[in-house]
């Protein structure tokens, strides 16, 4: 289980408080037609005011999945949150009412989506998306709310937004898309933000750019930010600690130092491996082999043993409970000690 | 989908000897049949699945749908019939019986009779014929003509594709039914070819742009666009990349279609300007009967009630294949 | 904006040039006019040439089209064949077939988008699987057969309404005409909203949109329905052509006096004027009624206005 280890506390929720976010044994499944898939399988993580957490997997890994059972988006049917709880702030969110929850959504925990293009309405301009945020949760009235969007929109730096805010958002870069899709999550000053793989769509020059001001505005706010991506690149710079997740479950969570000085689970190893180096040009790049497992037939064991180069008997039917590993790291792998000290070759092709 | 045309960096040997294109593939479909696969993280996972070809899944997805079985039964029964309408009657549909006009059921007679005597029974049965001839030709010809059409513009675009546009533009300003009253009331041919013409000639245009706009986004795909850049001629091109890729389209489109054709034919036949006597026919039957459906509502509930269920059964039938061929709208 | 509606009016030419034509083509073409004014008579061959001469019946088929054309603009659409001015005819019959086409476009609107309204919200459910299966039925139905079928039920057994329309066609008469025109599109409506709805359903904007916590009811109204509804606003606005050349099967069942009836008379007794000069009418309707759904279209589509 993830532990507490960051000392500061929430700074508006006085001491000793409980952590900003706090996951615990979260299982989330799909009913569909083809069968039961199974997203989430016991994920547990926390976030505190001011503290980045990346959450890393390929898709399909229940990385998203996860993200929209705790902002309450989950489509349901066919979703279904079937065990765990989600304390944002003390308040155990899966008990509480759904017009709780609705207040509770875009004001004090927001989300940012990863295609902005297709995430915001295309026949409203954006300055109407966003003064909605303050027409809704604050009864702001429209002109009002109109002038708070051009605030908001200089406030993630674009450029001419007092002409530019009656746009329509297919008018827009893609980086000044996300810009506005920041600008609408950053609207009610959250305390949580949750930034689904937020610069996949765009193009690597202004990647950096997009990461550095939600960076800023994350310390300018002091607000939690939960970062899924599937990109290690991103996450090296901005993030405190790493959550690697894989089947639905998390298999390694560290400080995102030790993660990538050592990993303590093959999974993390193999990602890690599979970065090009500069240092290894011309060699052949390194892939885990196989593909991840469908969510309706989860393996046995540990659900990578099929594709895990460590692998033994025990890994096929005993699925390993997280280790752990030092203050502050969990690993579930049952060879965690030899994958940290990256003993016997990890993978021979 | 192992072609040579498919680029090198597209094959990877992976499980089983599976293309990336077709894992590619099976993944996309499987996103959409999932409806949010990107959200649910159902994932990039179909382990040692054998990709899953769009037909194969349609086909698989057709044999459990009632509503595809149910209607592909009722067209299966009534092309029988259309064939060999004397499996189920025995009666004449031209032998008039005067006397016995506008009679109810009688032993023998389920349906009665109609104002000439006739065994609304076996004109009923002996009506699916002409309903089907038509229905079946002119979706044929309209299906071949346009997507041929449409398909060559999708293809060149360029002038060849507004030329067309507009031709259809054309056909599509033209109201179906007054023009099927204008073109078929000079015609003197008492065969169904008119009919069918008509419906062909006013038909294609919506065909055609079904079949253009599949073409042109079957052109955008990354593969289409990498065998162009390894210098597939064009006939090849269309024939292997693009075609598979707008008939599932076009055959939705048609299914659909033949079903209103049936009922175009049966209203033009209503009004005079479609089939006449002595072909038998629902339309006309209809429009005989409507003069006398307060003394005598079998003679026009019987052949209404068999062409509605031959409209249904088609319109059934293309909404089934649809949904099994664009799993999106589920 | 001003450039788009140019552009659209230009592309408006040739289509009405191209079907107006190809109307003229099979009326004079094909048939034979001349021959249709002496009804069953054969007329005389010297009487006949001179009248040919007269209507330029000799002349080569694009001469008598840019003929007959440029009277049309003039105003003069010919002679009916009671010796009528075929502008009159049309002064009398489009008002009531106008008349017709409101009352089926407005059951067609509220029916229609209500239905897929709420089965678009609720798919899968007892409502949305009954819902679909009364279009199916209705889309199945002719509409020469619902129309015999309702007036019957309606009209002549219980007595509800008057099962035919006198001939001032007032609205009150035509309620039941108008839903008989309207059902056949009204299905059409109901599927494509209920598909659209859906659709949008699984949009990302929808899933920013509860995101963002607003209330259920916004998120319909506000982002869910106002983009859903582009298109079937655009196919109601298309649809307002076809059910005018349509009505001709719901006005032969109602004895309404529209343009359905005139025209029809027309083909009957193979008046030439009173056919082309209806059914260029017609196109023009229909041409026209395009023109607004693209301008509609680019209105509430920003994507389109900008492009």
């Amino acid at each position: 289980m993830a532990t507490a280890t960051t000392p500061d506390p929430a700074p508006d929720a006085g001491a000793a408080s409980p952590a900003l976010l706090d996951v615990r044994d979260l299982y989330v499944e799909f009913r569909t037609r083809d069968g039961v898939a199974r997203a989430v399988n016991g994920v547990s993580y926390r976030v505190d005011a001011g503290e980045t957490l990346a959450v890393l997997g390929e898709s399909g890994s229940g990385k998203s999945v996860t993200a929209q059972a705790l902002m309450g988006i989950l489509d349901s049917p066919p979703g279904f949150v079937t065990g765990g709880e989600i304390r944002f702030r003390g308040q155990d969110l899966l008990q509480a009412a759904p017009e709780e929850r609705r207040r509770i959504r875009g004001a004090r925990m927001a989300m940012i989506f990863q295609d902005a293009l297709s995430a915001l309405n295309p026949v409203l301009s954006v300055g109407t998306q966003l003064g909605e945020m303050y027409e809704v949760h604050q009864g702001m009235k429209r002109k009002d709310a109109r002038a708070k969007a051009v605030e908001l929109m200089e406030r993630v730096r674009i450029p001419a937004a007092r002409s530019r805010v009656g746009d329509y958002p297919h008018q827009f870069s893609g980086g000044m898309r996300q810009r506005i899709m920041i600008a609408m999550a950053l609207a009610l000053e959250p305390d949580l933000i949750i930034a689904d793989e937020p610069t996949t769509a765009l193009d690597v020059t202004v990647q950096a750019q997009v990461m550095d001001l939600l960076a800023d505005l994350q310390r300018e706010y002091d607000m939690g930010l939960i970062l899924i991506t599937h990109d290690l690149g991103v996450v090296a710079d901005v993030a405190d600690r790493i959550a690697v997740m894989y089947a639905g479950r998390i298999v390694e969570h560290a400080p995102v130092h030790d993660l990538y000085r050592a990993p303590a689970h093959p999974y993390t190893r193999g990602l890690l491996d599979s970065i090009p180096r500069l240092d290894q040009k011309g060699q052949e790049l390194y892939a885990i082999k196989g593909l991840p497992p469908s969510l309706t037939a989860i393996p046995p064991g540990c659900p990578f043993h099929p594709r895990c180069p460590r692998a033994r008997d025990r890994c096929a039917v005993d699925r390993p409970p997280q280790y752990d590993v030092a203050p502050g790291r969990t690993s579930a792998c049952h060879f965690w000690e030899e994958t940290l000290r990256d003993e016997e070759p990890p993978h021979d092709r | 989908m192992p072609d040579a045309y498919v680029p090198k960096e597209a094959v990877t040997h992976g499980d089983g000897g599976t293309t990336a294109l077709a894992m590619a593939e099976a993944e996309s479909l499987e996103s959409g049949r999932n409806g949010r696969n990107g959200r649910s993280g159902r994932g990039a996972a179909r382990p040692n699945g054998r990709p899953r070809s769009l037909w194969g899944d349609a086909w698989r997805d057709l044999r459990r749908n009632p509503v595809f079985l149910i209607s592909a039964l009722i067209i299966l029964f009534l092309i029988v019939i259309a064939i060999w309408p004397s499996l189920i009657t025995d009666g004449n549909p031209y032998r008039a019986d005067l006397a016995k006009a506008q009679e109810g059921s009688a032993p023998g007679h389920p349906f009665g009779f109609d104002t000439q005597g006739r065994d609304v029974y076996a004109r009923t049965v002996y009506g699916a014929r002409a309903s089907i001839t038509v229905g079946v030709c002119a979706t044929a010809g309209a299906a071949l003509l346009g997507s041929l059409l449409g398909g060559l513009a999708g293809f060149f675009g360029g002038w060849w594709d507004a030329l067309l546009s507009r031709l259809a533009d054309i056909f599509f300003g033209i109201p179906v039914l007054l023009g099927g009253l204008v073109f078929l009331s000079v015609v003197t041919s008492k065969t169904v070819w008119p009919v069918v013409g008509f419906i062909v000639l006013l038909g294609w245009p919506q065909i055609a742009r079904i079949a253009r706009g599949s073409v042109v986004t079957a052109k955008q795909n990354d593969y289409v666009q990498a065998a162009r850049a390894l210098g597939a001629s064009n006939g090849r091109m269309l024939l292997r990349h693009i075609a598979p890729n707008a008939v599932a389209p076009v055959i939705v489109v048609a299914t659909i279609a033949l079903g209103t054709y049936i009922s175009l034919e049966a209203t033009l036949s209503y009004l005079g300007a479609g089939l006449k006597p002595p072909n038998v026919s629902w339309g006309i039957d209809i429009s005989t009967a409507s003069t006398y459906i307060r003394n005598a509502p079998h003679m026009l509930l019987y052949p209404a009630g068999a062409l509605s269920i031959t409209v249904l059964a088609f319109i059934m039938l293309g909404d089934a294949v649809r949904d099994a061929l664009d799993p999106k709208l589920r | 904006m001003g450039r788009y509606v140019i552009r659209r009016l230009l592309q408006m030419i040739p289509v009405f040039i191209g079907s107006t034509f190809l109307i003229f083509f099979m009326v004079y073409a094909l048939g034979d006019p001349v021959a249709a004014m002496f009804g069953d008579r054969a007329p005389d061959p010297a009487t006949a040439a001179r009248i040919r001469q007269e209507l330029l019946l000799d002349q080569p088929l694009w001469k008598q089209y840019l003929h007959y054309m440029g009277q049309i603009f003039r105003g003069d659409f010919g002679t009916a064949f009671n010796g009528q001015p075929v502008t009159e005819l049309m002064g009398t019959a489009f008002p009531v077939t106008l008349r017709l086409t409101l009352v089926a476009i407005v059951i067609e609107i509220v029916v229609g988008i209500t239905l897929g309204v709420l089965s678009g919200l609720r798919r899968g459910r007892a409502l949305d699987t009954s819902v679909l299966v009364f279009t199916l039925v209705v889309v199945s139905v002719p509409t020469f057969v619902s129309g015999y079928v309702l007036q019957f039920l309606l009209g002549v057994k219980w007595e509800w309404v008057k099962p035919t329309v006198s001939t001032d066609a007032y609205l009150n008469e035509l309620l039941l005409p108008g839903v008989v025109l309207a059902l056949v599109s009204l299905a059409y409506v109901t599927r494509l909203t209920r598909t659209t709805l859906a659709e949008n359903a699984r949009a990302d904007y929808v899933r920013t949109a509860v995101a963002k916590g607003l209330p259920r009811r916004r998120v319909v109204t506000r982002h869910l329905l106002r983009n859903s509804l582009i298109p079937v606003v655009t196919f109601i606005g298309t649809d307002i052509g076809q059910l005018m050349g349509g009505a001709i099967v719901t006005e032969r069942i109602f004895n309404i006096h529209g343009v359905g009836f005139q025209l029809y008379q027309g083909i009957l007794r193979q008046n030439s004027p009173t056919v082309v000069g209806f059914v260029t009418v017609l196109v023009l309707v229909f041409l026209f009624a395009n023109l607004v759904v693209d301008l509609l279209y680019a209105v509430l589509d920003p994507r389109i206005r900008y492009a």
